[in-house]
This record gives C-alpha cells, structure tokens and sequence, in this order.
C-alpha cells in the first residue's frame, strides 16, 4: 500500500484553504453572523492574489495585496450588513455574486479571456522541509514538505486559539454573540466586534484563496468549488473550536483527497467527482445533527 | 400627510415601493460607473443596455419570455420565506424539474396534451422533493436548510449535467443536450418573430394560485403564521413541522415546473447547463417583491430588462455579460438594509 501516504501529503495541502477560511468564519459565527459570503471572499483572495502577483512580479507582495482587497470587501460586506442593517444571509449572497461576476469581468478588461489567469513565470511556491519531523516516518511524510503557508496557517490557528480565550478582545467578541444587549450595557458597542469579526475573515478568507491560485498556478472560473460553503459546515462540526476546526478540516480534506485519488485510480465520470464534495459535507452535516440532536436530548 | 392617514394601505405601499426605488437607482448608478469605467465607449453601451431591450418586438419579447423562469422562481422563494424557511436550492430545483420533465414528456408523448401535463408535474415533484428534503432534514434534526438546500442543488446539477451528457444525450445534433419534447407539446409563440410563448400566462396564473392560497386559504395562513412567529403557532395549535416541510417542498416545485415551462416554451430540449443563474435570480426577484406574490411580477421584470440590457450591451459594445450579476449583488446588498428602507418612514410610522 504506497497509495495512503500521497494521499495524506495532499490532505494536509487540500486542507489548508479550508482551515484558514473556516477560522475567519468562526469570528463572524461567534459574533452571531452566519457568514455565507466565505465562499466569495475565498474566490475573491484566489483572484487577487494572482492579479497582483501579475503585476508586481513578487509574491508575497501579491498575496499580501490580495488579503487588502478581500478585507476591503468585508469592510463593504460589514458596514452594509452591520451599519445600515442588512439581512446577513442576503449580503452573503451579494458577495458571492458579486465577485462571481466582478472576476469574470476583470479578466475581460485586464487578460480579455473569461475567468482564466495563467502567466509565465509566475513564481512557485517555497516548499520547506522541517529537519526532525521530516525524518519520522508517514508523519513526516504527511506533515513536512509543504508551501510555507500551510505551516503559517498552523500558526494562524495557534494564534486564533489565543485572541478568541486568552484576551479581552475575544471574551467581549463571544459575548457579542451570545449576549449582544449584555455587552451593550457595558458601553460596548457589539458592532464594532461584529465589523472586526468580518475583517477577521476577510483576512484569513484572503490568504486562503490566494493559497488555491498559487498551488494551482492559475486562476480559473470557480475555483473555490465551494470551499466556502463547506468551511461553515467545519465550523458547525469543529463544534467552533478551533481545533474543532482542524479536526474538521482535515476530514474535509481526507475525502477531497481520496476522491482526487479515485478519479485517477477508478474511471468514474468527472461530474460525480465534482458532486463528492457537496454529497459528503451533505452526509455529514446531517450525522452530525442526528448526533446533536441525540445528545440535546439525553440532556435535557 | 392627512391624504396618506387615511390610506395607512396606500401610504405604505407608497413608502415601500420608495425605498425600492432608491435601491434600484442606486444599482443603476453603479451600472453607469461601471460602463465609464470599463468601456471604451461608454455612451454607445449604456444606450443599448438601457434601450436595447426596447428597440423592436424581437428584443421586447424575448426580454417577457426571461422573466417567465424568474416570475415561477420568485414565487418558490417568496413561499418559502413566508413560511422562514431559506430555500437556497433554486439552481437544482429548476434544473433537474427541467430535465425529468423532458425526459417524461418524450416517454409520454403518445398520451397528448395529458402526457404533458403529467411530465410538467414530474418534473414539478422531483424538483419540489428535492426541496422538500431540505424542509425535512431541518424538521426531523434540526440541520439547517438553508445550507443543505445549497449542498443538495449544487451535487444534483453535477449529476443532471452527467445524465444530460451521458445516458440521456441526443448524438444526432452537436449540442449537450436531450431529444427534443415532441411538437405537438410546445407552447404557442404569441409575439412572433420572439421568442415569447404562452407560458407568460401560466406565469400569471400561478402568481394568482400563490397569492390566493396565501391569503385566502386556512393552509396559507397557517403557513404565515409559522414563519412570523413558531413558537406561537404552535401554541395556537397549528402543525409547525408540517410547515418547515410544506413550504420547502412547494417551493422546490414551483422552481421545478418554471424549469418545465421554459422547456416547452422556450427551449423543447433539456441543454446542459441552460438554466445556470436563474434559480439565484429567482431568489433576488422574491427579495425586491418582498415577498409579496403580486410584487413577483414588476420584480421579474426589472430583472429581465438587466440581463436583457447586459447581453445586449454585450452584443454591440465592449462589455462582457457578467455586468448583470454586478447591478444584481448592489441590489442584493441593499434589498434588505432597515436604514434605507426608513429613509422614507416618516415619523410616526410603526
């Protein structure tokens, strides 16, 4: 069996996107907000981090830029949905269309093609060998060797752990969610968490799309393939923990990673290939229900 | 304001309909910046966006006929939301209520006109199940249908597209699609030479089934009752999970039999991918009416003069068609704000 290694190398590559957006979901979900524009801000990190990266000839100047334009567009997404009182499930949805259609656009004025970016030259990613864990065996092999981001993505998340339990930042950002008129009375203004919480996304949405292009080396029309729809699912079945949500996301990742395999290993038709991701995350996320709904019930 | 005190009904339509109006100006206005921003001649492309559409019968027709999809749609969405479920599975809704009912209506054919009515309502109960799924999940465990209704469309387009360029494809012609429906089903066309049929009045009859079963029946208010408030509902002895099934499951069919009617108004074969958008635009449509059956038309319409002015842009300037799905988001993000909406509720207003 040489075929579960590879497998688990490209679970943890496969993963990272789906981390990194579900841990700026998680701020939006405990602020209270159901963020369904994850998929959008993820598309709209893909696009510009490649744009960019264009036009500057440098990566890190690329993705650096694209993470500004994805926070400017949950600074939109915010101060709709929050100051002038949006439904937040409606402005989700404008988001994703509107970048849908805002990428396709673009293309058209900057590369006249529509919804493809591909240059030559574009810079691959620095892959980086961690000394001792490389040397273990199939741990090694899963966790060594991969783009810097992913391991930038670990500390992220050690990060995240941090702000949400350890700081009275992200004390007052769960109350926001669980109390909003508690934290009022205090004279804070829960708002302001919420506009914060979705700059957090727009963030970590940015990183993790530019983190598709760049492994990919293109740019391509939906190529989200709705990562963001799943990382809400992560962040239900993570229990909005965040290592809840690496545990999650590593499943996710696992089936997305084998179902690649599969395609090459197994004819099966590529429209059946594309549809695994939503039938699993469908299948999952409704266990998991049963099985909150069970202990909800043994509980009470 | 003694005219309007009067009239507290016509007040508010008066203020709704205003703060509607800012909205689509406001989607307007972007649409101009965009055109200065993105064309070379920007005069020549907003000339024919805003009066491409109207230039001449086959243009004007053609734009009605966009609507029909967006009318059936919107009316799926509005029962739905009436009721507080979220049906975000329009795509697949409208998509595979399409294909089963082509694939019935040519298996069917012998029967006649009621083989085809009998293939509009497969296609209307596939779709309407897919839906109705969804409502149960969330009945039965409390999963949220607003996701797994997206999850289940997105993997049933996947596998219509298979059967569409697969088991069921039509090897005789160049496109991916099915046989064609037989003759004798098409809907007449009534504005020759567009492509407008009498699907239009089917539309206008399903939105007077929607408005009535809404706000005429027992059953429709029950449906309301549970989506304004669940918990008194239920206190007031009213099935509250048969109406988180219900809604969903009728607003899955209507999707399905506005997939249905285009086929046999508009396309008499199932393409793949024909469809792609319209259940999304069926959601902004419920949106603008408010969910209102009787708003569902005007809001149909506003949405098919966009799309018919982005493609005619497209056609004779240097635009690309995707411009639509812009002016849609600035509507989308707007619809719902509370703070535009008041602009025009003067003091006093509830």
């Amino acid at each position: 069996m040489a075929y579960p290694i590879p497998i688990l190398h490209s679970a943890v590559n496969i993963m990272t996107p789906l981390l990194l957006a579900s841990m700026g979901g998680l701020f939006t979900e405990l602020s209270g907000m159901l963020n369904i524009a994850l998929e959008g801000l993820l598309l709209m990190g893909a696009f510009c981090g490649v744009v960019f990266t264009y036009y500057t000839g440098s990566m890190v100047l690329g993705v650096l830029l694209g993470i500004l334009c994805t926070m400017l567009l949950s600074a939109v997404l915010a101060t709709v949905t929050v100051n002038l009182k949006s439904n937040v499930f409606i402005t989700g949805l404008a988001v994703n269309l509107l970048v849908s259609g805002l990428t396709v656009v673009l293309c058209f004025e900057l590369f006249a093609n529509k919804g493809v970016v591909v240059f030559d030259g574009m810079p691959a990613l620095p892959v980086l060998d961690i000394p001792v864990l490389a040397n273990i065996p199939v741990i090694g092999d899963m966790l060594s060797g991969h783009p810097a981001f992913i391991y930038l993505s670990w500390l992220l998340l050690a990060v995240c752990h941090g702000v949400l339990y350890k700081t009275p930042f992200g004390f007052r950002l769960r109350a926001t969610g669980l109390h909003p008129t508690a934290l009022a009375s205090l004279g804070i203004d829960p708002n302001r968490y919420r506009f914060i919480a979705f700059l957090i996304s727009g963030f970590t949405c940015g990183l993790g799309g530019a983190m598709l292009t760049l492994n990919l080396g293109a740019f391509v029309p939906n190529i989200t393939a709705g990562k963001g729809w799943i990382a809400l699912v992560v962040i239900f079945l993570g229990n909005k923990k965040p290592l809840g949500l690496l545990v999650a996301a590593l499943v996710f990742a696992l089936a997305d990673a084998f179902s690649n395999y599969a395609q090459g290993a197994l004819n099966i038709p590529a429209d059946f290939i594309l549809a695994l991701p939503y039938v699993f995350t469908l299948l999952v996320m409704i266990g998991f229900s049963i099985y909150a709904k069970k202990k909800d019930s043994i509980q009470s | 304001m003694a005219d309007t005190q009067r009239h507290p009904r016509v007040s508010a339509l008066v203020r709704d309909s205003a703060g509607i109006l800012l909205i689509i100006a406001i989607a307007l206005a972007a649409l101009v910046i965009l055109a200065f921003l993105l064309s070379k001649t920007p005069g020549k492309t907003l000339w024919y966006f805003f009066f491409g559409p109207l230039q001449n019968t086959y243009y004007f027709g053609n734009m009605l006929n966009s609507a029909i999809p967006l009318i059936f749609g919107g009316l799926g969405v509005s029962l739905a939301m009436r009721s507080d479920n979220f049906n975000l599975g329009g795509e697949g809704q409208i998509y595979s209520g399409a294909f089963t009912a082509t694939i019935c209506a040519i298996q069917l054919a012998p029967l006649g006109i009621p083989g085809a009515v009998l293939a509009l309502l497969a296609g209307a109960l596939v779709a309407g199940f897919l839906g109705g799924l969804s409502g149960y999940f969330r009945m039965k465990w409390d999963t949220s249908e607003l996701i797994t209704s997206f999850l289940i469309s997105n993997g049933v387009v996947l596998m219509v597209n298979y059967l569409i360029a697969g088991p069921f494809m039509d090897t005789s012609t160049n496109l991916i699609a099915t046989q064609k429906i037989p003759e004798a089903f098409h809907l007449p066309l009534i504005l020759p030479p567009s492509n407008l049929s009498s699907a239009l009045f089917l539309a206008v009859v399903a939105v007077f089934c929607v408005h009535f079963y809404l706000f005429k029946t027992k059953m429709g208010y029950e449906l309301r009752m549970s989506g304004l408030n669940r918990q008194f509902a239920r206190y007031g002895g009213i099935d509250t999970k048969l109406y988180m099934v219900l809604p969903m499951f009728l607003s899955g069919a209507l999707y399905g039999l506005g997939g249905g009617i285009a086929i046999y108004g508009t396309y008499f074969s199932c393409m793949k991918e024909f469809s792609t958008g319209m259940g999304w635009n069926g959601l902004a449509v419920a949106l603008i009416a408010k969910f209102k059956p009787s708003a569902v038309i005007p809001a149909a319409l506003f949405f098919a003069y966009i799309e018919a002015g982005s493609r005619n842009a497209m056609l004779h300037s240097d635009v690309t068609f995707e411009i639509a799905s812009i002016v849609q988001s600035v509507v989308f993000f707007l619809v719902t704000s509370e703070v535009l909406q008041r602009v025009f509720g003067k003091k006093g207003d509830r």
